[in-house]
């Protein structure tokens, strides 16, 4: 039988948000990576969604510092670094091999810092992160283990895809995503919805308008959409 | 013999709320060979189901979880005991010769025993009532200078203690003589709060001595728990969380 | 050693690079503190397996069984009727000062009366072929998941090694430990109790959950009410357990039995324990009988409980506790070595020879002023295993580490975990001194 206590599953919820702010973060920093070819500050809107200063002065520096360095708590390596963090506590539950995938991918990124060719050396990168879904999704056989994993990642994908101002129809799909791992969750347990929260969010993605003009309300909603209310529905 | 009714309680109060609090309370004295519990009650408040089990030393333990928040834990027995000091426990746990966390001596009471331990005196309890006539003379009982956390060789450095204090002295004094000690907590006569006092072994039984007052246990002394030392004989002990930064224990017996 | 061996040992050598790849891919990990500060090591792996033939192996199997049978015997003596000390072939306080001896276990009968249910039987061979036990570990053995975890990678690494030489298969390890906490189990869940992550052998507590379908727990996630141990469910519900392989220290396991200052133990544990509600793997106040100075005692237990010949040899071991015994260790302290019986890991041993003449002097009065405190052993001339150094084949120390389960019957591990000393000039091959392991064959 299974028996998660409140421990695990915060870990769980965390692995899923950090590993997918990881890929995000890498996917979005290889697009910059074109877009600096042929613009000498192309990182400069990234930092603005952040709300970040630019004290990078050039490409390189920032590119080092936002994959690399992981002091640097937006970078991939700091994302790696915290998502394996709260593997390593999960081998019982996610298996070894997943999290093998993990250690490969901190190492990966390790080889990449070394490496002459930026981009090409990224590219297994990738790879193993979707090698890291595909274990999650073969050897965990508890769905409910499964989907608080799944909730951290679309939570995270939504957050970052509002605050990079992603278009509405690319950000909906996500938010449709969220919704339906939402649903899965039982009633009583940590990770079911705070009715509240999910009501105001539901307003702010259910138009392009909304979604347009709300954005700051919608990452509030998210980042308190788990907070306990005492009356759960 | 005779008998006695008695009460103890105490109140627990904490200056924030606390959860998760696992407490054992050895406050129940148990049956043995010189005292027979007649009645024995207890109430805890908040109300929480408990557990009784019984210890390797022989002491009844009562085993609580309070999961909830709370600021507070209130606990009394009461009941009536038949004691009788001419009968006595026999049965010994090697254990008991050998000094424990609280009665391991340093240089100095070893020292102390050194020159005691020659004086020609054969008789078990003729040693005991010798050694606890010597502490009486040179301990002076005082409150507020010693903790629950003092060891013997801390106390005899400051020649000052309470009962607890006394007990572990004299039993380190005894377990260096090769002669097996044990502490026990209890109530007697004199005192509003718990005691202590000491057994040592005979060569066939357990006899009683009140290094404190010194003088033998009589049937006004109903024990509680026994052990190697204050450790095993603690009236309660507990793990609790919360934000709380003091706890205040407000104790209570009346022995009649 | 056969021709055939030296053939397959070199075809496993050819994939060092890989099988050390495969173990950092896997999270194969050592937790080490180095003035103060957690480090996670990759525990170095040495590709040259250790071979014991059938034969040989059957008769350890054989000596090590009679052994742990013989300890588990003098653990529910102990903690009972004492007929050991009554009739003095042990003295008394070589009992009672153990720090081992746990007074609060007094009358607690475990279920089925098995105390140490995983035995870490620490051997040597030595260079004429016979073995020698070291120490027993009855407490907290670790090391079990290296070598099951290696074995598996090596046979993805070095397949031909595998099937053209009779080698038991050892990945059976999980499913005998299973198989030994359901034996000890009291109606509940399995459970595995960690310290944590920044315990030296986390990698070790998460493995072994993972692969016998136990929960991996922390003492937060745990709980005692109406004298049963709980699991706190994430959904505010509780699950029972019914065997918590724990593996922390026994001091630290009841914070209102034994050290009132543990963070890490369970409180109210022990209440639960004693009346037969959870089985505790292995059983507390085992220290009693691993006790380095109970050592000297097990062959004459094997004696006193089976009635039997030990057939697994003592190192030569000296007491000076003994009056006999004080006599040759002062006479001969350089040429012999000395073991701290408080002492784990690789600590507090001391060899003489090492020692400068006033150094061995003020060592003298230590021992004279605390017999008890310790052991001494002739020094016995270990057969050295080849270790692969840079490219290069070298000789180094290595013992054995058998893993004894104790259960319905009791079984030992076929395979065990060796480890080597990196250091030519050191004896001491624990995994807390910077030593390496090497995967150990069984022949068929």
């Amino acid at each position: 039988m299974t028996t998660i206590s409140k421990e695990h599953s915060d870990r769980l919820y965390w692995l899923g948000r950090y590993t997918e702010r990881a890929f995000t973060s890498l996917r979005t920093i290889q697009k910059l990576y074109d877009k600096m070819i042929d613009d000498r500050r192309g990182y400069t809107n990234y930092l603005k969604c952040f709300g970040l200063n630019d004290t990078y002065g050039s490409n390189d520096t920032f590119m080092r510092s936002f994959l690399y360095d992981d002091c640097n708590v937006n970078s991939v390596a700091y994302s790696l670094e915290r998502a394996y963090d709260n593997g390593i506590v999960l081998r019982e539950e996610i298996s070894t091999e997943a999290l093998s995938f993990l250690q490969l991918a901190k190492d990966s990124l390790g080889k990449s810092g070394m490496s002459a060719n930026t981009r090409l050396s990224l590219m297994p990168l990738e790879d193993l992160l979707f090698g890291f879904w595909g274990c999650i999704n073969e050897h965990i056989y508890d769905d409910e283990i499964r989907n608080i994993i799944y909730i951290g990642k679309t939570v995270e994908r939504l957050d970052l895809y509002i605050r990079m101002k992603y278009p509405y129809d690319i950000a909906e799909k996500e938010y449709i995503r969220l919704l339906k791992n939402l649903n899965r969750v039982p009633k009583g347990t940590p990770y079911r919805y705070n009715t509240k929260y999910l009501s105001e969010l539901v307003i702010i993605m259910g138009t392009e308008e909304d979604y347009g003009q709300s954005s700051e309300k919608a990452l509030g909603s998210l980042e308190h959409l788990f907070e306990p209310t005492g009356v759960t529905v | 013999m005779k008998t006695l009714s008695f009460s103890f309680s105490t109140k627990l109060t904490f200056d924030d709320y606390v959860h998760d609090h696992s407490f054992a309370l050895r406050i129940i004295p148990p049956n043995t060979e010189a005292q027979k519990i007649i009645s024995c009650g207890l109430d805890i408040s908040p109300a929480v189901a408990t557990k009784q089990t019984v210890d390797a030393f022989g002491n009844n333990v009562t085993a609580g979880y309070i999961q909830g928040d709370h600021r507070f834990l209130d606990f009394e027995i009461k009941g009536t005991a038949e004691v009788d000091s001419s009968k006595h426990c026999t049965f010994l746990m090697p254990c008991y010769l050998y000094q424990s966390e609280y009665t391991v001596p340093d240089e100095e009471l070893r020292a102390f025993y050194t020159e005691l331990k020659d004086k020609n005196i054969s008789d078990v309890s003729d040693r005991a009532a010798f050694f606890s006539d010597i502490l009486s003379d040179i301990i002076e009982y005082k409150k507020g200078v010693t903790t629950t956390a003092t060891t013997a060789a801390e106390a005899f450095a400051m020649k000052t203690g309470v009962c607890q204090d006394f007990s572990h002295i004299l039993i380190s004094l005894l377990r260096m003589d090769s002669i097996p000690a044990r502490y026990v907590a209890g109530l007697a006569f004199c005192d509003g709060e718990t005691h202590s006092w000491v057994e040592y072994w005979t060569g066939s039984h357990w006899e009683g001595i009140d290094p404190a007052n010194n003088c033998p246990v009589n049937d006004d002394y109903l024990v509680i728990s026994t052990g190697r030392d204050f450790r095993d004989c603690a009236i309660d002990r507990g793990v609790m969380f919360g934000r709380y930064t003091q706890q205040l224990q407000l104790v209570r017996s009346v022995l009649a | 050693m056969t021709q055939q061996n030296i053939k397959q040992f070199t075809k496993a050598v050819g994939n060092a690079t890989e099988i050390n790849e495969l173990l950092r891919r896997y999270g194969v990990k050592f937790g080490i503190y180095k003035n103060g500060v957690f480090n996670e090591q990759f525990f170095p792996f040495d590709p040259i397996p250790r071979v014991i033939a059938s034969e040989d192996f059957k008769s350890i199997e054989k000596g090590l069984v009679q052994r742990v049978n013989a300890l588990n015997e003098f653990l529910f003596d102990i903690y009972h009727d004492k007929k050991i000390v009554k009739e003095g072939i042990i003295p008394e306080n070589f009992i009672y000062i153990s720090k081992g001896y746990l007074a609060q276990c007094e009358e607690i009968t475990p279920k089925n009366r098995i105390y140490s249910h995983i035995s870490g039987i620490d051997l040597v061979q030595a260079k004429d072929g016979e073995w020698y036990i070291l120490e027993d570990n009855l407490r907290i053995p670790s090391g079990a998941s290296y070598p099951l975890i290696a074995r598996e990678l090596t046979r993805i690494a070095a397949p031909d090694a595998f099937s053209e030489n009779e080698i038991v298969d050892n990945r059976n390890y999980a499913k005998l430990l299973k198989e030994t906490m359901e034996y000890a189990n009291c109606g509940g869940i399995r459970a595995i109790l960690t310290p944590g992550r920044y315990n030296a052998a986390y990698f070790e507590h998460s493995y072994l959950a993972e692969h016998t379908g136990s929960v991996l727990v922390q003492n937060d996630e745990l709980f005692v009410e109406d004298n049963i141990l709980y699991h706190r469910t994430y959904s505010g519900g509780k699950t029972r357990i019914g065997v918590l392989y724990r593996r922390i220290a026994d001091e630290y396991l009841d914070p209102l039995n034994f050290l009132p200052e543990s963070l890490i133990g369970i409180p109210n544990l022990m209440e639960v324990y004693r009346s037969g509600n959870v089985g505790i793997i292995n059983a507390p106040g085992n220290g009693v009988a691993d006790d380095k100075g109970i050592y000297y005692f097990v062959p004459k237990m094997i004696k006193y409980y089976l009635g039997e010949e030990p057939i697994l040899k003592n190192a030569p071991t000296y007491l000076p506790f003994y009056e006999e015994d004080m006599k040759y260790v002062m006479d001969n302290l350089e040429k012999l070595v000395i073991k701290d019986v408080a002492e784990a890991g690789g600590y507090g041993v001391v060899f003489g020879r090492d020692l400068t003449k006033e150094k061995l002097e003020e060592f003298r009065r230590t021992i004279i002023g605390e017999p008890r405190r310790f052991i001494a052993q002739e020094v016995i001339d270990f057969l050295d295993l080849p270790i692969l150094d840079n490219g290069e084949t070298v000789m180094r120390k290595a013992d054995l580490r058998a893993f004894v389960l104790s259960g319905e019957t009791t079984k030992v591990w076929a395979s065990g975990l060796t480890r080597f000393s990196r250091n030519p000039d050191s004896f001491v091959v624990n995994s807390s001194q910077g030593g390496g392991f090497k995967d150990t064959w069984i022949l068929k």
